[in-house]
This record gives structure tokens, C-alpha cells and sequence, in this order.
């Protein structure tokens, strides 16, 4: 027995001299982000009417379903502590539990994969003394994060954060860690490339992330099977429960026999379940520009769909308790008050261009991964075939254009139909009227495909700098309620021209003078990327 | 115009900001000949390569494919020509054979038998996710796709990089295949016995410059043959010959190069010494390639 794990103390220290760095940066990363916002938490808490209206804006089903829930039954109750674990901790926890995965992968299958792993073994060391050596290192490195947290916290000496509960939230944390290196161990066993271990580990985070969504929100007791709520639901300042950590640490010695049995089993480099098998030949959807581009973009458009569409579920949620919400602060109530309109409407018409200012994000990266695959060398070879340089473009316009529709229907499809179902008979809107709302900044997009288009066809190098403008408006946009700036200032941002829909009129004018410019632009672009020299490896 | 002349360039320059990559690139490539471009790192290979396909435009002189402008007219031309570049990269989640499919139906006129036979003969696995595969790998992709497709022009811009010698022997049956079908072929290539065996005729080019065109027999008359020479009399009269070079003497056996249009001046010196023994080994293209390379 003793063979297989020889030596794991020498590749043990050999990865604390190759990894310090990283695990400085790792602890102390994962550490403040953790437990460094407590004093910013006690600038907010300073009166108690803020938690109340806090407690009110996240105990309903949209937020329970993003960041967890909290024991606590009356917004009397809801201390500087409370709120932190319940707005912290689900969120920390994952952050931990992912990181430990990806570096336990990297240290076992990853080196397999990479034929370091080989060399190792050819030398007197045990056969499993890698797996060893990594998990040791990454139960010390969580380790180090509990006590550097639980310390963190407890030196704020702020009022509700006791030692117990410090410590508690630190743990809670570094189980997280362990827990996932665990399971990363076990998948990078049983899939065959580092690549499928990762991705199944993810895979099943994120899985356990959705069912625990579900049960938080429906019966929180079902939530005590799953392991990833094994983290937050030890209710750190309020029930101080260590019970879940104890199931996590049992579920985690069971994971990492099994990982070690499923090692011994098996040859290097092979794994239990064969690496799928792809087509032999195409799909007929895949055989054109547009059917390739729309394979290529096809993750990201997906991924960031289904981020407009959760967002704007959740800012939805909140019209229930609008009047609640926008009495929290000061600030909010600045930000959302227009005089003679409905809070709804002044509340839409803010959130809107917020959402889209996120929308625009989706177009230019799909304008900008045209230069991505022609730097990279991925088109060289179609360049030589028919495929006109006009068809690469505008295929990827069209895309662009297409993507940002489609955001636009996501964020009022989730905003309007959320609102509209948690005011029921209040709600003075229609979801067409959420429609119209986001259409009317369809301008704006387009105005950001354009540069991005310009960017495209006369200097690619700076793709990258339309999400620079991008942040910049809307920072401006965002705080122009706030602030008193000077109009010309405001209309520096595209987005300050048009009028926000339902609070102010339709103005038809902007709308088809916007467009028009974007598609100058796009014109324009299209004469520089049809005359210029492809750039190619560089 | 004149037909036979498939590929044209004459005086072509590109300039890079103030950087002048190409200075004088000047050659033909004519029907049913398989034309080896042979160069160092950095000379300008990739460079011609790309403005014949219309990737990059030039900053001056002509360029012409079939009779037409490689920049105005390259659509027409694309249809006629493969393509395979030196470093194949692919969409690592499509598979091989999906990718080789899309190649064929974007470049039009494919040939599926001869897609399944040339899957075959380079052992592709076309089910494997393009992410899975190494540097050779990649390359037969891309072989396979450009080799698929009936074309009159093939360009390869080092095509067998990363391949193993018996794949790449693969490649060099495959172009002998297609200069028997008639078919013409600019082969850019940094294995010099690929383009001994290969190629009609060697252009070389350096620092932008093409500085020997002709077939391997020119060139080799161009440089010099190295010779081993006993004679019964005293050698050292070779010496001072005009054409002799590098010139060792040992005993009455003497080694030295000579050039080759001096050749026959030393052979009837020589027999006036009397012969013993003589010896002639003509320059490889490797050696050829040295003396231009280390100018």
C-alpha cells in the first residue's frame, strides 16, 4: 500500500516551489474577496431601516434562486452578519470549490495529458503519488484560506461578526475547495483528456448550482441533499450550524477513495468513459459561411442569451416590491424618481437602457471574432476558395445584427413577463410596451456594430477599444441621474440621444438618423475589409 | 498572353509600413510544371504566397494567375486553384472529416471518392474532434481538403511540416499523381529532397529577392562541381587555373571546386599531367541552396 503513494512528500514540496505564487495570490485573492467587504457592508448597515429595505428587495424567489437563502424570518432580525453570509457566502463558496477543480486537473490529468506525468513516474516514485501530493497540497492551500478569512473577518470587530462565526464562514469556504479538488479528482479518473474532466466537473457544479436553485425557492429542506449547499447552509451569524461541513468532509474522504481506486484500475492516459465520437462528415447546416459562423458563435451567443435572460428575470422580480426597493437609499430613489410617472415606468425605462447597454456587448464580440479567426490563421485556407471577403462580412453583420434582436426579445421577453406576473392586476404596462422600450435602442446597437465594423475594415487592432467606449457610456448613462452633468458631457454617449421609452415619447427622427450613421459605418467598414491586406499571424 | 504561362509575376514589391518585405519577385510557373520556391526563414515565401491568393495586396509590379489579376480578378481565380497553407488551424470542435466537408463545398466541385480515398492513404481518423489532433494531423486536414478538389493550380506553402516521413512520402506520390494528370504546382517547401524529386524547376528566393530561377540541371551548371584529382605529374599546375577554387594539395592527389563552365579547360590540363584517378561530385540542391543562403 505504502508503494503506490512513495515519495508524494517530494512532489509535495516540489509543487509548493513551483506553485507559491500562485497559491499567495489564490488565498489572499479568494481571501479579501471573501471576507474584505465586511467593512463596506457596516458603511451601508449604519441605519437599521437600510437592512430592513435590503431584507425586503432580497427575500423573494428571483434572489433566493441567485444567491441562497437565509434562516432568518423577520427583517428585525436581519443583522450585519446575516446579510453577509446570505449575500457572500453561496457565491464565495463556488468560487473556491471551482478554483480548487481547475487546479487539481491541471496538476493530475492536465500533466498526464502533457506526458510530464510519464517522466515523473519513470523515477522511484509511487505510482499514485501525484494524486496524493495534489490533494495534499490543495487541502492545505484551504486550509490557509479558512484561517486567513475567519482571522480577516474577526479583525473588522464589527458587532454581529463573532469568532465562531468567522471561522465558520472561512470553513464553509475551504470545504468548498476541498469538496471540488474531491470531485475534480474523481472526473479526471473516469473522462479521458483533461479537457472532459474540466468540463465535466463544471458541468456538474453548475448542475447542482440549478437544482439547489430550485429546492432554496420551493423547500429549502431538499437543498440539505445537495452537496454544493452543504457550503452556504451552515447560516454563518445566525445558527452557526457546522453539521453540513461534516457531511462535506465525509462525502470528500468517500470521493477520494473512490478516485484512488478508479486510478489504481486504470492505464495511464486512459479513462472509463472513451472520448465521444464526432460525425465522420458535415451536417448540411454547417456547409456555408453563414452555417459556420453560426456554428462557431453559436456557445457565446447561447451563453450570453441566457445571461440577459436571468438578469432581467431578476430585476422583474423586484417590481413586486418596487416601493420597498426604491425607498431603500437615497441614491436608488435618485436614480429611479421622475416626477409624474409611475415608479414602474421611471423603474423600466432605467433598467432598459441598463440591459441594453449589456446587449451591445454580444454584437461586437461577434463582430470582432472575424479578425480573431483571420489573425489565428483559421480562414487562411478558405480565403483561397470562392468565398468572397464580402461574404465573410457581411455574413458576420448580419449575425451581429441578429444577436442583438435577439438580446433585445430576451431582456423584454424577462423583465416584462417577470413584472408583469409578480404585479398581476397592478401593472400598468403591457409586454409589448417592454418591447417597444428595448427596440427603441436597436439604434444604439447598431451604432456599436458600426464601430465595430469600422474597426473591422480599417484598423482591426483596435476591435477591442468599442468596448472601452461601450464602458464609458455606460458609466455615463448610469449615473447622469445622479450627477449634474453638462448635457453636451451626457451626449458624448450614443445612448443619452435617445429618448427612454416608456417615460418619454418615440422619437422617430433619432431612431432612422442613428440607424442611418451606424449604417454608413458599416458600409464604410466594409470598403476597408474588402481593400485592405488580411493579417495573418500576427 | 501566353498560355503556358500559369502563374506570372513580374517585378512584384510589398512593402509592410517602411518595411519592404518583397523587392523584385519575378517567375513563372508553367502549365503541367511543378515549380519547387525554396528560401530561408524570412525570405518573402509566405508573403508571394499570399499575394498570389489575394490575401495581400501588392505595392507594385504584376501578378498575375491564368492570365488574370490575382487581386481584381481572384474570385475567378479561386476557382480554379487549392490551396494548402503551412499551419493548418482548425475550429478544435468540429471534426476532421466535418472540416474537410466544409472545404469542399465552399471551394465547389468536389470529389467525394477521391475524398474517401485520400482519408484513406493518409490514415486521417475523420471522426476525431479537430482539438484532439497534433500538428500532423492538422495538416493532412488540410491536405486531404485541398487534394480533393479537381483544381488546374496547387499551391503549398510547406505543407508537410510536422508530417512523418511516411505521409510525407504520401504527399510527394500524390503531386507526382497530379504533374501526371497535367496539373501545375508552386511547392514552397524547406525539405530540399521533396523539391529535388518534385520539381521541374527551383526558384530561390532571398530577402525579398529572387535571386536563381532555372531547373535543377541550370542550376547545377551555374555553381561549382567539387573535384578529386591524382596526377602523375606535379598537381599544383591545376592550381592556378582560372575557375579553381578552394584548392588542398596532398602528395600529387589534389581536392578543389571548380566552376562549372571551366570544367572542360582543367579536364585537358589534367590529362597533360596524367591522369590517375579523377573524381567529380556534381553540387545537391542542399549545397546550392547553402551557397545562396550564406552570402
Amino acid at each position: 500500500m505504502k508503494e503506490i503513494f512513495m515519495r508524494w512528500d517530494t512532489l509535495l514540496f516540489q509543487y509548493f516551489k513551483r506553485d507559491w505564487k500562485k497559491i499567495l495570490i489564490w488565498v489572499l485573492g479568494i481571501g479579501i474577496f471573501s471576507a474584505g467587504y465586511v467593512p463596506a457592508f457596516i458603511e451601508i448597515t449604519k441605519d437599521n431601516k437600510a437592512l430592513i429595505g435590503m431584507y425586503q428587495t432580497l427575500q423573494n424567489p428571483a434572489m433566493t434562486s441567485i444567491i441562497g437563502p437565509t434562516p432568518i424570518d423577520t427583517a428585525t432580525d436581519y443583522t450585519l452578519g446575516a446579510m453577509y453570509s446570505h449575500t457572500m457566502l453561496l457565491f464565495c463558496g463556488l468560487f473556491s470549490m471551482i478554483m480548487s477543480a481547475l487546479h487539481i486537473v491541471g496538476h493530475t490529468r492536465k500533466e498526464e495529458d502533457l506526458g510530464i506525468l510519464e517522466l515523473v513516474r519513470s523515477f522511484h516514485i509511487g505510482r499514485q503519488a501525484n494524486s496524493l501530493a495534489a490533494l495534499k497540497e490543495i487541502s492545505i492551500i484551504n486550509i490557509l484560506i479558512t484561517i486567513f478569512i475567519g482571522g480577516l473577518m474577526y479583525s473588522f470587530n464589527a458587532e454581529t461578526i463573532s469568532l465562531e462565526g468567522a471561522f465558520l464562514f472561512g470553513a464553509s469556504i475551504g470545504m468548498a475547495g476541498i469538496l471540488g479538488g474531491a470531485l475534480a479528482l474523481v472526473m479526471s479518473q473516469i473522462m479521458s483528456s483533461s479537457s472532459s474532466a474540466t468540463g465535466s466537473t463544471l458541468g456538474i457544479i453548475g448542475l447542482l448550482y440549478i437544482i439547489r436553485a430550485a429546492t432554496d425557492v420551493s423547500n429549502i429542506k431538499l437543498s440539505m441533499i445537495n452537496p454544493l449547499s452543504w457550503t452556504y447552509l451552515t447560516y454563518p451569524f445566525t445558527e452557526d450550524n457546522w453539521l453540513p461541513l461534516l457531511f462535506a468532509f465525509i462525502l470528500s474522504i468517500v470521493l477520494v477513495v473512490l478516485a484512488f481506486a478508479l486510478e489504481g484500475n486504470r492505464d495511464m492516459g486512459a479513462g472509463y468513459l472513451p472520448e465521444r465520437e464526432g460525425r465522420a462528415h458535415a451536417k448540411q447546416s454547417l456547409l456555408s459561411i453563414p452555417g459556420l459562423f453560426i456554428r462557431i458563435n453559436r456557445g457565446v451567443i447561447i451563453a450570453w442569451l441566457v445571461g440577459y435572460l436571468v438578469l432581467s428575470v431578476t430585476y422583474g422580480s423586484i417590481y413586486g416590491d418596487m416601493e420597498t426597493f426604491l425607498n431603500s437609499s437615497e441614491i436608488v430613489q435618485q436614480m429611479f424618481n421622475f416626477a409624474g410617472f409611475s415608479i414602474e415606468e421611471s423603474f423600466t425605462s432605467t433598467i432598459m437602457m441598463v440591459m441594453m447597454g449589456l446587449v451591445c456587448i454580444l454584437p461586437i464580440i461577434i463582430v470582432n471574432k472575424l479578425y480573431n479567426v483571420e489573425s489565428r490563421l483559421y480562414i487562411s485556407q478558405l480565403h483561397a476558395t470562392k468565398v468572397t471577403r464580402g461574404q465573410f462580412y457581411w455574413v458576420n453583420i448580419g449575425l451581429a445584427v441578429l444577436s442583438g434582436l435577439l438580446g433585445i426579445f430576451a431582456v423584454a421577453i424577462g423583465l416584462g413577463g417577470t413584472a408583469i406576473s409578480v404585479m398581476s392586476d397592478s401593472s400598468r404596462m403591457e409586454i409589448l410596451d417592454f418591447f417597444a422600450a428595448g427596440l427603441n435602442f436597436l439604434p444604439a446597437i447598431l451604432f456599436f456594430i458600426g464601430l465595430a465594423a469600422l474597426a473591422l475594415g480599417w484598423l482591426p487592432g483596435l476591435g477591442k477599444t468599442v468596448y472601452v467606449y461601450l464602458t464609458y457610456s455606460f458609466v455615463l448613462n448610469y449615473f447622469s441621474g445622479i450627477l449634474d452633468l453638462p448635457n453636451w458631457f451626457i451626449k458624448t454617449a450614443i445612448k443619452s440621444w435617445i429618448p427612454r421609452m416608456p417615460m418619454e415619447n418615440f422619437d422617430g427622427t433619432i431612431f432612422f438618423t442613428i440607424t442611418a450613421i451606424s449604417i454608413g459605418m458599416i458600409v464604410m467598414g466594409y470598403i476597408g475589409y474588402k481593400n485592405r491586406d488580411m493579417v495573418e499571424g500576427s | 498572353m501566353d498560355m503556358t504561362e500559369i502563374v506570372k509575376l513580374q517585378g512584384v514589391q510589398k512593402n509592410f509600413g517602411k518595411f519592404q518585405a518583397l523587392k523584385d519577385v519575378t517567375f513563372t510557373v508553367d502549365e503541367e510544371q511543378v515549380v519547387g520556391f525554396i528560401g530561408p526563414n524570412g525570405a518573402g515565401k509566405s508573403t508571394t504566397i499570399r499575394i498570389l491568393l489575394g490575401i495581400l495586396q501588392r505595392s507594385g509590379g504584376e501578378a498575375k494567375i491564368f492570365g488574370k489579376d490575382v487581386w481584381k480578378e481572384s474570385l475567378a481565380i479561386h476557382k480554379r486553384i487549392s490551396y494548402v497553407p503551412g499551419e493548418v488551424v482548425l475550429w478544435k470542435n468540429l471534426t476532421g472529416g466535418g472540416i474537410i466537408d466544409l472545404f469542399l463545398k465552399l471551394h465547389g466541385g468536389r470529389d467525394k471518392k477521391k475524398r474517401d480515398y485520400l482519408i484513406e492513404r493518409f490514415e486521417l481518423d475523420p471522426k476525431k474532434k479537430a482539438k484532439t489532433y497534433s500538428k500532423g494531423n492538422r495538416q493532412k486536414v488540410g491536405l486531404i481538403a485541398a487534394l480533393s478538389v479537381n483544381s488546374d493550380l496547387y499551391i503549398f506553402d510547406e505543407p508537410t511540416s510536422g508530417l512523418d516521413p511516411l505521409m510525407e512520402y504520401v504527399f510527394q506520390d500524390e503531386v507526382a499523381n497530379l504533374k501526371k494528370e497535367g496539373k501545375s504546382v508552386l511547392l514552397s517547401s524547406h525539405i530540399l529532397s521533396e523539391v529535388e524529386r518534385l520539381a521541374d524547376k527551383v526558384v530561390i528566393i532571398r530577402q525579398g529577392e529572387i535571386v536563381e530561377t532555372g531547373t535543377l540541371d541550370e542550376l547545377r551548371h551555374l555553381t561549382r562541381t567539387t573535384v578529386t584529382l591524382a596526377t602523375e605529374e606535379d598537381v599544383n599546375k591545376i592550381a592556378s587555373l582560372k575557375g579553381v577554387h578552394d584548392f588542398i594539395q596532398e602528395g600529387n592527389e589534389a581536392r578543389f571546386s571548380v566552376d562549372n563552365k571551366y570544367i572542360n579547360t582543367i579536364l585537358q590540363e589534367a590529362t597533360k599531367l596524367g591522369v590517375k584517378q579523377f573524381e567529380a561530385v556534381p553540387p545537391t540542391l542542399e549545397d546550392l541552396f547553402m551557397r545562396y543562403y550564406e552570402e
